[in-house]
């Protein structure tokens, strides 16, 4: 399965292996090297068509104060955190209790109903953006962020109930079958013993579920307007101009909007990478 | 200089605010929309509304700034429910759904005043539907020519003010290994700026009108007309290679590297082209040449707009508020160099001392009789417009296919129209 090891190659495959890395890495960052280069570069080299070369001015700080102290983005950024953070814990404790639901009971149609839940990741989402629209609206909820959390956590607690129930699966039942010797309640059985046991399954879905929802677009453009609602994926369009895109300033609010998923992953590097492997191999 | 002039303005309000201790006493609450989201024209609204609410302190206002973009698509909300007194928007055939609907006040009264109706003859025109006034400008901008000059000299050539004389330049311009003109298709717009000088000076501002209202067809001869003279220029390599794939700000270093001698665009061209180290000297302006001798000159300035919605609570104030906005004063102080850095609607307004500025206003209100069209995205409903101008687009690239594009946007006219 997987490849093998670069260092039991031959010397030949080693050396062009090493050669080409630098630079297959240098291609694949290259946008985000010119995203970055851009931010601190004056709104004249745009228009000189200066678009690789050098700044021909150091502007990376006034670029980045703009973006701080002369912008919506401090309000985006907030409501990037205020509609990550609910939506995560609301899908990761729903997740934990479906997981649980579906991982330990026998029952008849429990397989029907874990596969509803997963038949929900295959919607691709597109189709549901005017039934959602008219659901909030007429819910009262449209460019609210509650709106958009309740869609996040509905829509991804499909995948997290895959992922909780397949790690659940994988405890062995034999702790549960010995607590309910003991004659402890369900409810605690899933307090005390099965949710101390998922606490990595928990990390890693909160890393993977917090970039998820960070990172989205589609729904923030959606589901709200404004800056009293709009996430920063959102809110760096507002650096569109009437008549100019003030490209040196989208760069740098592009990095500042990176910058929480990119901490994330690298704090939580371990539990990420468990993430992703979690539930492929049960 | 600019500070000794804003301090003059600022005594003089003063003084004025002393000697003249307001107006009728207005009362109540104004709640105003705005769509000016960018810093530098946000803060210049806000300050003339503080301006204006020192002449009014019995007035609580209440003041709503929305995303340009978001704006647009709010509009329709809020002008239903929850309604400001006041909203800003675009001239002419933006506004006309809102009028249609019964959701613009008919501001006709206004107009009839003599203040209003002296100084702002230029933009009646944009503002009237059905005999009526729907709102008033705030500002508007020119669009025009903006050439290479130091280019220009050292081919020997000067300004054109014909058809032949632009062909004459443009010949030798491509000669000297250039473009005449750079432009940037991607998203469309700037080849509607095209058509709509080439087809104003073709056939005039009223066939113009006409063809946005959907009441010519495409494949008149007249149309047509339009279409031959601009394949003159694009058979010629008049424009620049592959300008689909650039946007109207990636197509500006071509003009910038001298790769191009000109931009067929709106005042806003000039902030980036100073920016990136033209100066005025290397950098000037001239008014799109006469094609046909027997129609009249007549320019597109795209404006915008203040409205009252029909729904609003305290039309009252909201009137004064507007009175306020297209005094000479205020239109003065809020289209300088500093704020808008554009065009004030009043004629009675100073320009700021600004070269292009200058000659835009100039241009405006002395050399446009034939009238003064919007922008063809403004001009003609939002369906057609984007139908169109997906087929100028085409007809740059593929000069040779006008008559089967023309067919098609004659299709799309007796569709879009019908209902």
């Amino acid at each position: 399965m997987f490849p093998k090891p670069i260092e039991k190659q031959s010397r030949a495959a080693q050396i062009s292996y090493q050669a080409m890395l630098p630079l297959a890495l240098l291609l694949w960052l290259g946008p985000l090297l010119a995203v970055a280069l851009f931010s601190v570069k004056p709104a004249a080299d745009f228009t000189n068509a200066n678009y690789w070369g050098l700044p021909s001015s150091f502007e990376g700080a006034f670029n980045y104060g703009q973006v701080f102290f002369n912008s919506d983005m401090p309000r985006y950024l907030l409501n990037s955190f205020l509609i990550t953070i609910p939506t995560v814990i609301g899908a990761v404790a729903l997740s934990c209790m479906t997981g649980f639901a579906l991982g330990i009971y026998k029952f008849k149609s429990n397989l029907w109903i874990f596969f509803m839940f997963v038949a929900g990741n295959f919607v691709p989402f597109q189709i549901l953006m005017v039934p959602v629209r008219d659901l909030t609206l007429q819910l009262g909820l449209y460019n609210t962020k509650t709106g958009l959390v309740l869609f996040h956590i509905a829509f991804q607690t499909g995948f997290c109930t895959l992922f909780m129930r397949n790690f659940i699966r994988a405890l062995p039942f034999e702790l549960i079958e010995a607590a309910r010797v003991e004659g402890i309640s369900e409810w605690r059985i899933f307090w005390y013993v099965v949710l101390p046991l998922m606490k990595p399954a928990i990390a890693a879905l909160s890393v993977l579920i917090f970039t998820f929802i960070w990172n989205d677009y589609f729904w923030a453009v959606v589901l709200t307007q404004g800056a009293e609602s709009q996430p920063v994926t959102a809110g760096i369009t507002s650096f569109n101009a009437q008549f100019r895109a003030a490209y040196q300033l989208m760069s740098a609010g592009s990095i500042v909007a990176a910058l929480p998923p990119v901490a994330m992953f690298f704090l939580m590097q371990k539990h990420f990478i468990a993430g992703l492997t979690l539930g492929a191999v049960k | 200089m600019h500070s000794i002039y804003k301090r003059t303005t600022a005594a003089l309000a003063m003084s004025v605010a002393l000697v003249v201790p307001a107006y009728a006493e207005l009362t109540g609450e104004l709640r105003i929309f705005l769509d000016t989201s960018n810093p530098a024209p946000r803060a210049t609204m806000e300050a003339m509304i503080d301006r204006f609410a020192e002449q009014h302190p019995g007035l609580e206002i209440e003041t709503t700034v929305i995303d340009r973009e978001a704006y647009k698509t709010q509009i329709r909300n809020f002008l239903t429910a929850d309604t400001p007194d006041v909203a800003t928007w675009y001239a002419a055939n933006r506004m006309k759904p809102y009028v249609e609907a019964g959701l613009f006040e008919d501001v006709s009264d206004l107009w009839a005043e003599p203040e209003i109706a002296e100084n702002l003859a230029s933009t009646k025109g944009a503002m009237t539907i059905d005999g009526k006034q729907w709102g008033v400008p705030y500002t508007y901008y020119q669009w025009g020519v903006y050439y290479r000059k130091d280019i220009f000299d050292e081919l020997g050539l000067s300004e054109p003010t014909t058809w032949e004389e632009e062909l004459a330049n443009c010949q030798k311009i491509v000669d000297s290994g250039r473009a005449c003109y750079t432009i940037g298709t991607k998203f469309l717009w700037t080849a509607g700026g095209w058509f709509d000088y080439l087809n104003m000076r073709t056939n005039g501002f009223d066939f113009h009108q006409q063809l946005a209202n959907g009441e010519v067809s495409w494949e008149d001869d007249r149309v047509k007309q339009t279409f031959a003279n601009w394949k003159q220029l694009i058979d010629m390599g008049a424009f620049i290679d592959n300008h689909q794939t650039y946007s109207w700000q990636e197509a500006l270093p071509f003009m910038v590297n001298g790769e191009a001698a000109a931009y067929l665009m709106g005042n806003f061209a000039v902030a980036p082209l100073r920016e990136a180290g033209l100066s005025d000297d290397q950098l000037d302006f001239y008014q799109f040449v006469a094609i046909n001798p027997d129609v009249e000159l007549a320019e597109d300035a795209p404006t915008d707009t203040f409205h009252i919605p029909s729904n609003a609570s305290n039309k009252e104030a909201a009137r004064e508020f507007l009175r306020f906005v297209v005094s000479a004063d205020e239109q003065t102080e809020i289209n300088n160099g500093s704020n808008l850095g554009q065009l004030p609607v009043n004629a009675k307004s100073s320009v700021d001392n600004d070269k292009f500025l200058n000659q835009g206003f100039e241009m405006l209100s002395s050399n446009s009789p034939g009238g003064v069209a919007q922008f063809w995205d403004r001009d003609a409903p939002a369906e057609m417009a984007k139908v169109s101008m997906e087929g100028f687009q085409e007809f740059m690239v593929k000069p040779d296919n006008a008559d089967k594009i023309l067919a098609k946007l004659e299709r799309a006219r007796q569709r879009i129209y019908d209902n």
